[in-house]
């Protein structure tokens, strides 16, 4: 079978979730069951299909998995915000339809990507604007204390997201260029490998825009994201696990003096920490959000109330869990389908880090290689940021679940993202 | 009419549809690991591979049209004088059995020093040794790269340094 008709047979799975999914939700909602669910995952597998017939002509070589596995994130997406709230459902179908535009459009417009390489600089540069964009003083906004969002007029939207994908791309180009210079001149002690200290240049300057992200931007989650995508590219450019190790360390020094010196970051770590201490519980931006989102997950158990049977709203009208279509997306995916359900979701994360990391390992030039290892890196970094901070594992920031939390410029950025995975893997793939 | 049952056999089968799904991508990422690399879709130099991220393999093929790189004995106890080893992979010279170059000469230590390509440029390194590493007669301090015509001299051995 020809990777372009597995990848077509994928689909249909894809497409029978959006369809059961839709029907659990119409029988605990309406006590009916409607056909409307067979239309909606008919639309959902047409939308797929078009996708799929463009892949097919202009990437012919692409890795067959990669999109059927976004498209069963995109299902869970639209079918637990639609379970939360009808009206965000309509505008996440809205975006997903335009991120498929902007995915076909990247694919179009970046046939050969690595134009990218030459533009590094200038990409740069819009990287770190967008990332900046948030504290603009009209147009940023805060959400939860941390300043991730933009709005002009009626539009708003999150840079960072795109950002994220600019800083990959110039990191990759940077590290093509540097990771010679980088190998060279290491003293070994005590069976480690140490770099020179001047080598720590690079390094540095990473570390300290980390550190300025987390108290200026102050987001502990973006800047772990951020750094762990430079030390994955830094381990694959240079082959060194002591830049990894030294990096690690430097972070962790450098979160833990901002920690206990910065009242906001503060405040982030006591709420994980504690999050049923009753002073923390009942204060406001307290640990509320979260400890309720474990409350919801313990709720769900192994196998989860069943799809749009959990309990989402206190007998007053608000919200059980704050930004439930959002940041605690995961929360409540994990009370409708279980235990079982939620590692289903990390489970596809993590084939798709798989895809991502393969592509790195058969694509021949440098540049590709550090661009797929970027690309995906930064991706499951996102994931572990968010699904941690939900469960608690870390303390918990407003990064989107990539592909599922609603939110347009996560979507459309996403599937930028993908687009580039499969021009770099077509292109891998191609037999010569 | 009661709806109860439907539902939650649509949980179950929501869960079971995806999780068939899932496996069948791991099932296939499982073949693509035990196959190891795929020849066919691997990169232009991917038969030798140096170092887990497989990130040297992808360097520039310049080096081998350049010529081979070579270590020419000059004068070594219990190797041929005149004869060369083949560098393009690097080697490790010392005086213990992992060596790649085995020195019979006492004042080498077992791991001595190491030989490795970087891209189109040999970087000669010395591996903490005893007695230490000479080049061109001038004590190595931290790693070199090498010319072609470079005098390595470890103990009373002495090699050069050929492409």
């Amino acid at each position: 079978m020809s990777a372009r008709n597995r990848e077509l047979l994928a689909l249909i799975p894809a497409s029978l979730l959006v369809t059961l999914g839709f029907a659990a939700i119409f029988i605990q909602r309406n006590e009916l069951l409607s056909n409307v669910s067979l239309t909606y995952g008919g639309i959902f597998l047409g939308l797929c299909f078009v996708a799929h017939l463009v892949i097919r002509f202009t990437l012919p070589y692409a890795d067959p998995y990669l999109f059927p596995l976004v498209a069963v994130l995109a299902c869970f997406g639209l079918v637990v915000i639609y379970r939360i709230d009808d009206v965000l459902a309509r505008d996440q179908a809205q975006w997903f339809v335009i991120g498929l535009i902007a995915f076909v459009a990247t694919i179009f417009l970046l046939r050969d990507f690595r134009v990218l390489e030459r533009y590094r600089y200038t990409i740069a540069l819009a990287g770190l604007a967008l990332l900046l964009l948030p504290r603009v003083p009209g147009i940023g906004q805060q959400v939860n204390g941390a300043y991730l969002g933009v709005g002009i007029g009626p539009v708003s939207f999150q840079p960072a997201e795109l950002g994220k994908i600019a800083i990959v791309i110039f990191l990759a180009a940077y590290l093509r260029d540097t990771r010679q210079v980088l190998v060279q001149g290491s003293r070994r002690f005590l069976g480690v490998t140490i770099p020179p200290f001047k080598h720590l240049g690079p390094l540095l300057v990473v570390w300290g825009a980390a550190m300025f992200m987390l108290v200026f931007i102050r987001d502990l989650g973006s800047s772990l994201m951020y750094f762990g995508a430079f030390l994955a590219l830094i381990y694959v450019a240079t082959n060194r696990l002591s830049f990894v190790v030294i990096g690690l360390g430097m972070f962790a020094a450098g979160a833990y003096f901002f920690a206990s010196t910065v009242g906001h970051v503060q405040d982030r770590i006591d709420v994980w920490l504690n999050p049923f201490a009753p002073g923390l519980y009942d204060a406001e931006g307290g640990s509320y959000q979260i400890a309720n989102g474990m409350f919801a997950m313990a709720d769900g158990g192994l196998f989860g109330r069943g799809l749009g049977a959990a309990v989402l709203r206190v007998p007053d009208g608000g919200p059980l869990i704050p930004a439930p279509e959002t940041d605690m997306i995961y929360a409540v995916i994990v009370n409708d389908l279980g235990l079982v359900g939620g590692l289903g979701v990390i489970a596809t994360y993590m084939l798709i880090a798989e895809r991502g990391f393969k592509i790195a390992t058969l694509a021949a030039d440098s540049f590709s290689k550090l661009l797929a290892t970027g690309l995906t890196a930064v991706m499951a970094l996102q994931v572990f940021v968010i699904v941690g901070g939900v469960t608690r594992v870390i303390p918990l920031t407003g990064v989107t679940l990539p592909f599922v939390s609603y939110g347009g410029s996560s979507i459309v950025a996403n599937f930028i993202l993908l687009a580039l995975l499969l021009l770099i893997s077509n292109r891998a793939r191609t037999p010569a | 009419m009661e709806l109860e049952p439907i539902s939650v056999a649509l949980k179950f089968g929501f869960l079971a549809v995806l999780y068939l799904f899932l496996l069948w991508v791991a099932r296939s990422a499982l073949k693509d690991l035990r196959r190891g690399a795929e020849p066919a879709y691997s990169g232009p130099s991917a038969d030798y591979d140096e170092g887990a991220t497989g990130m040297y393999s992808a360097s520039t093929p310049m080096a081998r049209d350049i010529g081979r790189p070579k270590l020419r004995v000059d004068i070594a106890a219990g190797l041929a004088a005149g004869s060369a080893y083949d560098l393009s992979e690097g080697a490790l010279l010392g005086r213990g059995d992992q060596a790649d170059i085995r020195l019979e000469d006492g004042f080498a230590s077992s791991k001595h020093a190491r030989l490795t390509p970087q891209g189109d440029v040999m970087v000669l390194e010395d591996l903490g040794s005893t007695n230490g590493t000479y080049l061109n007669e001038e004590p190595l301090r931290g790693p070199q790269p090498l010319h072609a015509g470079d005098k390595i001299r470890i103990g009373d051995s002495v090699f050069s340094y050929e492409r």
